[in-house]
């Protein structure tokens, strides 16, 4: 399912949104955790999906899938301190939970794996529900060492649930790189479950939202689940407070030259989609958006403790 | 030296001295997230300092295998929050081996679990559980609250023939005093903090440095208050808590746990059965842990809420 031309900037632009997230919340907040380099899958993952799917995102890249799914930027921005406009009114760090009101399941615990079951959950709820919905599920290579990945994907199989597991497969947990999370490819697994399986160019926008479309244009004709594990790398550290000593500077340079911005920029400038001109004015506007709203959102109020009361938080007996 | 450094120290110890003892778990090979392991698998090897993947109920499940066959695993779980994902294998395994092969089985390990809350770390990793495994027969729970307790508890833990659930506190880390290396701290024996005659004063782990403020606060009252560090939360220290509440003839206790079903209440319901003296308790609000710092504030225990207590 190839991108149209308006895609292919919307891709883009995301992708932008996403950088400038990082730039400017990794310099207030050490305990970002950036999505530098994985700006791909991001954007290829949240860009396009409908109302009404549910979104299953990894919590590296949280704020920018709520931005794709029509987030207020600057309630999303005061959530990351807990600010009382936040959807959660100061509740939960916004990077680690997205509202439910924008189809976004998150309550990631710190513990990984259980999103996926929430995700099969949800899917499940849509097959049921019969309107062609479908739970795109976003996670790490470092979850994809838990049971929880295992099971809710078989469930999903054998159940045939409207599923799109997405890995977004940066090939470091923290600090322990692929060869000590798993024994095998990833994408090799849905065989085992008896569902698709595709490998994909995490660090081309493009393939990576193409990928995810058709599964989940397949998972909307009730054809069931698939895997995709779209292969890229976390430029920066697990944190934004991470120097990630761990690993060789030789290695994150490889990887910052297949920079996922730079190579479809360049694209857009071959295809004559977008001109120079174009291509600085859109990151201007971008990084004015984000400017804004994190202003905006760092004067807000934190909430007092009346927020802690019963209202939202138990049913009324 | 820290509590985090003194923690390591006992663990390289351990290491040097012991071939059985093994370290497993997520970035415990990077030092740990915490610094709580830092050079351990430099010095030891990566096949006694094991990194695994990300698989909470699996390390903990090794672990006990690890532990039946002889070895006595050190189990790197993060936080307690994250050690809910390994229930099973605590509750239901570790918990239950030696008594159900009739003595055969033992299960030497120690899992880390670091409670309490973390400034910013919001509801999922901040919580103080150390009641919910002193609730389970076969478990020794410790809460150690100063560097020194960390280093002479975790070496005791280490030898210890049954699985020790290990709840070191997120914000010690950094807390700093001389620490003698070669002292080891009995389990189950508490630590009389400061001598008092009015009112004891019972309290483990973080909770520690706030009830010392309360105490100040009362002596300033001219209530004489007789602080006491439990250290071990099971077996816990019966002896002495109940000996200064004789003397006393009141007793509050006061943790950073949840105060509804929190241990605080076994303490307090035993010294009233035993001695029949006033108790109170004073534990954190029942509501999960909020993000932003005044919601935080709200679930922790104050010095003044327990000076209140002490003068009740």
């Amino acid at each position: 399912m190839a991108a149209g031309k308006e895609d292919r900037i919307a891709l883009h632009r995301l992708m932008l949104v996403t950088r400038e997230l990082d730039r400017v919340i990794g310099a207030a907040d050490g305990h970002w955790h950036p999505a530098l380099g994985e700006e791909g899958v991001v954007a290829g993952c949240y860009y396009g999906l409908l109302e009404g799917d549910a979104l299953v995102p990894h919590y590296r890249g949280m704020i920018a899938a709520c931005y794709a799914r029509g987030g207020d930027l600057r309630r999303l921005l005061a959530g990351l301190d807990g600010r009382a406009t936040s959807y959660s009114r100061g509740r939960y760090r916004s990077d680690v939970c997205g509202p439910i009101e924008l189809g976004i399941i998150g309550l990631y615990s710190g513990a990984l794996g259980p999103t996926l079951e929430y995700a099969a959950g949800a899917a499940l709820a849509a097959k049921l529900d019969a309107k062609g919905a479908v739970a795109v599920a976003v996670f790490g290579d470092g979850t994809a060492s838990r049971g929880n990945f295992h099971e809710a994907v078989n469930l999903a199989a054998v159940l045939k649930l409207p599923a799109v597991f997405v890995c977004q497969n940066n090939q470091i947990a923290i600090s322990t790189p692929a060869q000590g999370e798993h024994g095998g490819r990833i994408v090799d697994r849905a065989a085992g479950f008896g569902i698709p399986g595709q490998l994909v160019d995490g660090n081309d926008v493009v393939a990576v939202h193409a990928a995810v479309q058709g599964a989940v244009a397949r998972a909307r004709r009730g054809e069931g689940p698939s895997l995709i594990d779209a292969l890229t790398y976390r430029v920066g550290g697990h944190m934004a407070a991470d120097p990630g000593a761990y690993r060789s500077a030789e290695e994150v340079e490889q990887w910052k030259q297949r920079d996922p911005i730079a190579l479809h920029e360049q694209r857009l400038l071959a295809e004559g989609l977008l001109d120079a001109a174009r291509a600085a004015a859109l990151r201007e506007a971008v990084a004015a958006e984000v400017g804004a709203a994190m202003k905006a959102a760092q004067s807000d109020p934190l909430p007092g403790p009346d927020v802690l009361g019963l209202d939202r938080v138990f049913a009324e007996a | 030296m820290t509590y985090a450094q003194a923690a390591c120290g006992a663990v390289e110890r351990a290491l040097a001295a012991d071939a059985r003892v093994v370290v497993l778990g997520e970035d415990v090979g990077r030092g740990g997230i915490f610094g709580q392991y830092q050079g351990l698998q430099q010095k030891f090897g990566a096949a006694r300092v094991i990194d695994t993947p990300i698989s909470e109920a699996t390390i903990m499940g090794a672990a006990v295998g690890m532990a039946l066959a002889g070895l006595r695993p050190v189990v790197e779980m993060r936080v307690v929050d994250f050690a809910l994902c390994a229930v099973d294998e605590i509750v239901n395994q570790a918990a239950k081996a030696r008594f159900m092969f009739g003595g055969q089985g033992r299960v030497p390990l120690v899992a880390r679990l670091p409670i309490g809350i973390w400034s910013g770390s919001a509801a999922q990793h901040s919580q103080s559980l150390e009641a919910w495994f002193a609730h389970v027969p076969g478990l020794v729970v410790v809460a150690p609250g100063s560097p020194q307790d960390n280093c002479g508890l975790l070496a005791t833990a280490i030898d210890c023939g049954d699985p020790v659930i290990y709840m070191e506190h997120k914000e010690l880390w950094g807390l700093e005093e001389e620490v003698d290396a070669a002292q080891r701290v009995p389990l189950g024996k508490a630590r009389v903090l400061q001598a008092g005659t009015d009112v004891t004063l019972v309290s483990w782990s973080r909770a520690v440095q706030v009830a010392r403020l309360a105490a100040a606060e009362a002596k300033a009252q001219e209530i004489s208050v007789e602080l006491i560090d439990l250290r071990t939360i099971w077996p816990w220290d019966r002896e002495t808590v109940l000996a200064s509440a004789a003397k006393t003839r009141r007793l509050v206790v006061a943790h950073e746990a949840v105060q509804v079903g929190g241990f605080g209440a076994e303490i307090a319901a035993t010294v009233a059965e035993e001695l029949g003296v006033p108790v109170r308790r004073v534990g954190g609000a029942r509501i999960p842990v909020g993000y932003a710092p005044p919601l935080e504030d709200e679930a922790r225990v104050s010095a003044g809420a327990i000076a209140r207590a002490l003068r009740a």
